[in-house]
């Protein structure tokens, strides 16, 4: 039995082996990682084997396999904010997080991801956080925003 | 009916069916071109980089890998000269540095003229040739097995990383493999790699005549015309 949303996301798109990517994107944003078992339905559904999935979800940054933080904190490891010390940034945020690049908080808040340019160098340090972009960036800045994420966040759950 | 065209290799006129790569056409006439991921009944994907000729169009010489190369009419193909056994001994000298605990690997590099390796060794098991998923998505089948990952991270793996239930356990992948051969020399451990030195006859031909076919075993797996 398939789970309500994935079976929305399928609709009107089986057996099409060529929506394989238009789909995992879907997924990736519906719920934040692309699962086994998705993946697994994903192939019956449309038709792909399971390893033409894993290879194609494996190969694109953009899908992630494990699941994320609630929060995804981009740092852009370009030629352009590298010059101008994303290195820096980058090891200031895992060392506040107390994560490695590409993991994911024990809370579940944060994930760090490096991407290795976001295409706006003249604004670097670029640091994107949930997809807004976050410019000119330096570890105070940097700190000030993982703080307010995390003040919001606490607030949302003393509101539950 | 099958159509044939007419095209130079080496100088030499030959008249092959077409479709066929210029690799396959120079194998049936006796030409040798080192390969390594070539399987003559698998579909082709330049992965190893071995097989590379010069094109020449128009007086001017493009450099591409014969095997992912079209046969078309009077096309000029030239596959040993200097500037092609230059890049091809440096492609032989990466794969072995790369993988050297591979007969068919280190045989190649003999026959590609390498006498001693610049890079450090890595001492991997996979050279990412692409024979065994060829093999198990083309022959078997299955899908088995494929490439995961990207850039340095790309290796072959099952799906999500467990044997796939479509395996039929038929081995051909593991038949197929470079890596399934040991150096005659027996295996190496990390840290004391290097090339085997136990194929000295061929070595020293190799020196005599560089670039000549020195009627290597490794040829009769590899579907040489010459044998």
């Amino acid at each position: 039995m398939l789970p309500l949303r994935l079976d929305s996301i399928l609709e009107g798109r089986r057996s099409q082996p060529h929506q394989l990517i238009e789909v995992l994107q879907d997924v990736q944003e519906q719920e934040g990682y692309i699962s086994e078992e998705a993946m697994r339905a994903i192939s019956n559904e449309l038709g792909v084997p399971p390893m033409e999935v894993y290879r194609v979800a494996s190969f694109y940054k953009a899908f992630s396999m494990q699941p994320r933080g609630k929060n995804v904190i981009t740092m852009c490891m370009g030629t352009a904010c590298h010059v101008r010390g994303a290195k820096l940034l980058l090891s200031q945020a895992t060392g506040l997080l107390g994560v490695n690049s590409g993991e994911t908080t024990d809370d579940g808040l944060f994930s760090i991801e490096q991407v290795n340019c976001l295409g706006t160098c003249a604004l670097g340090p670029v640091v994107t956080e949930n997809g807004a972009c976050h410019h000119h960036m330096n570890p105070s800045k940097l700190r000030k925003l993982i703080k307010s994420i995390r003040r919001a966040g606490m607030e949302e759950t003393s509101d539950e | 009916m099958l159509q044939y065209v007419t095209l130079e290799i080496d100088g030499a006129d030959i008249v092959v069916p077409r479709g066929l790569s210029v690799l396959d056409a120079a194998i049936e006439h006796g030409i040798c071109i080192p390969h390594l991921c070539h399987v003559r009944y698998l579909s082709d994907i330049g992965s190893c980089r071995l097989c590379i000729v010069e094109h020449v169009v128009n007086g001017r010489s493009k450099i591409t890998t014969s095997c992912t190369l079209r046969v078309q009419e009077d096309m000029v193909i030239q596959s040993n000269t200097e500037r092609i056994r230059k890049l091809r001994r440096n492609l032989a000298e990466l794969l072995v540095a790369h993988a050297p605990n591979s007969r068919a690997i280190q045989d190649i590099a003999v026959r590609c003229g390498v006498k001693e390796v610049r890079y450090p060794f890595r001492n991997e098991n996979c050279v990412l040739c692409g024979r065994c998923v060829r093999v198990c998505s083309e022959c078997a089948g299955a899908n088995a097995i494929g490439f995961v990952g990207r850039g340095k991270n790309r290796r072959v793996d099952s799906p999500f990383g467990s044997l796939s239930e479509f395996c039929v356990e038929c081995h051909t992948c593991i038949e197929l493999c470079p890596m399934s051969i040991q150096p005659c020399i027996g295996y190496m451990e990390p840290g004391e790699e290097r090339l085997c030195g136990a194929c000295e006859s061929q070595l020293d031909l190799a020196d005599e005549l560089p670039g000549h076919c020195v009627w290597c075993e490794l040829g009769e797996n590899f579907q040489c015309g010459r044998y």
